[in-house]
């Protein structure tokens, strides 16, 4: 059985019109390509064609009035030392950044493929829903914006149409009150393997009420998922640490694993439990009115 | 089957490829160039046995196209050397004993090479976190993280003795 991958053609277009001509064109006979950390790897076959997106001008991080653009082909080691990057809330995504795979394919992977790649176990997705971002596909009839938390339809899937490209990810800037936290539970804790569990917390509080609450997991059902019960116990209350265990106990419940090679749907229930806790108790310690 | 005209600054010397549209750069360096210090491990970026530096920055040549490269500058194991000297890292191999079987050498070597030239004096956990893309299955990583300590002692003008 031969699943060769021997795409006959490659483009590196110039412009987005351009790209989306050839994704119109080619359609799922194409496959576009960044990093390539990800396509190299799942090679996978009857592509013909691949287009490049190195020539799109896609790598930028940038702060316009509200709101943070990052280009899609933006390589990850960007993200950990951006200076754009450095404030709470948004230093959760540094947080990922330098959690994920290694330095080596760091310096490869981009923002836009991980995000693309579709995994439920991608860090910087993670990162990047509790902090409200979204998504521009560009594509034949023009632009469409989408909450990144809305752009995964599951394992592999993803709202992007064939002839469409993820162009860019934006960060709603906010007034920097909240905190935030991403934790990851890896196999033996080795740099390579992808998560067990993932959690991106961010917090926000005054007077010790919170007043706006995300908990985003990972690798726990078929694409990442806002615990929205676990954030309405937390909503509009005291923080106690009783109050944080029982919003953590709520992700748990929320959390729809699967076992796999990697652990058993029961652990990685009762490790998002721990890690939604941790992570919490850490963006209220990096929320405004608690640092030091 | 089409090919493709690329060119590649490799180790200094600029070259002219036609090169396949899926070719793999680690095969267009060794089989094209004949620079067989890059070695082919897993073939799926998780022994970093091909690292390589791409326009400075240590990447993996067998997760990155050889069409992908065109334009840029490379350096390989080969490109370290400094005339007949060995570069300072291959020599704390050497006299460090870091190496078994060698394989995985080539590219700890060069993952170790771009991380000194952004972080000239690492702690011991960096230069870990440097080489945590690079597997070796003879002995360990004691000795090759000794020697990169080592080898930045000495680039960094240190005495080391």
């Amino acid at each position: 059985m031969n699943h060769a991958f021997t795409p006959s053609a490659y483009y590196r277009p110039g412009s987005l019109g351009e790209a989306v001509a050839l994704l119109s064109k080619f359609g799922g006979k194409a496959r576009l390509i960044a990093g390539g950390t990800d396509l190299l790897v799942k090679k996978p076959a009857a592509i013909e064609s691949l287009i490049d997106v190195a020539g799109l001008n896609l790598s930028y991080l940038r702060k316009e009035e509200k709101t943070i653009h990052i280009g899609a082909a933006t390589t990850v080691d960007l993200l950990e030392t951006s200076p754009l990057l450095t404030g709470w809330p948004y230093q959760a995504l540094t947080e990922a950044a330098k959690s994920m795979a290694t330095p080596t394919i760091r310096n490869m992977a981009t923002i836009g493929g991980n995000i693309c790649n579709g995994s439920p176990a991608a860090d910087l997705s993670l990162a990047l829903i509790s902090l409200d971002a979204s998504v521009t596909l560009v594509g034949p009839k023009g632009e469409r914006t989408l909450p990144l938390k809305d752009f995964h339809l599951g394992v592999d899937r993803t709202a992007r149409r064939e002839d469409e490209l993820l162009a860019e990810v934006r960060i709603p800037w906010s007034s920097g009150t909240g905190g935030a936290s991403f934790l990851k539970l890896r196999r033996h804790q080795t740099a390579v393997d992808i998560a067990v569990v993932n959690v991106a917390t961010r917090l926000d509080c005054v007077n010790g009420r919170c007043v706006d609450v995300r908990i985003a997991l990972g690798s726990v059902a078929e694409k990442q998922i806002l615990a929205e019960n676990a954030q309405n116990v937390l909503v509009d209350r005291i923080l106690t640490p009783e109050l944080v265990q029982e919003a953590a106990e709520a992700a748990a419940e929320e959390a729809r694993p699967i076992s796999d090679v990697r652990a058993s749907a029961n652990y990685r229930k009762r490790m998002v439990t721990v890690l939604v806790r941790r992570s919490l108790e850490t963006s209220a310690r990096r929320c405004r009115e608690c640092r030091n | 089957m089409p090919e493709l005209t690329i060119r590649i600054c490799v180790n200094g010397a600029w070259h002219e490829l036609t090169v396949k549209p899926y070719e793999r750069l680690v095969d267009a360096l060794r089989e094209r160039l004949g620079l067989t210090g890059t070695k082919v491990g897993c073939g799926e970026g998780e022994c970093g046995a091909c690292t390589v530096k791409v326009d400075g920055k240590a990447v993996l040549s067998c997760l990155t196209l050889a069409v992908q490269a065109d334009g840029k500058r490379i350096t390989t194991i080969e490109g370290l050397r400094q005339g007949t000297e060995l570069h300072p890292i291959q020599k704390a191999f050497v006299d460090g004993g870091a190496a078994q079987c060698g394989f995985c050498t080539p590219g700890m070597i060069v993952a170790a090479d771009a991380m000194l030239q952004h972080n000239p004096d690492p702690s011991e956990e960096e230069v870990r976190v440097a080489l945590s893309n690079n597997l070796c299955r003879c002995t360990g990583y004691e000795k090759p993280v000794k020697a990169v300590l080592k080898a930045a002692r000495i680039l960094r003008g240190e005495n080391d003795e």
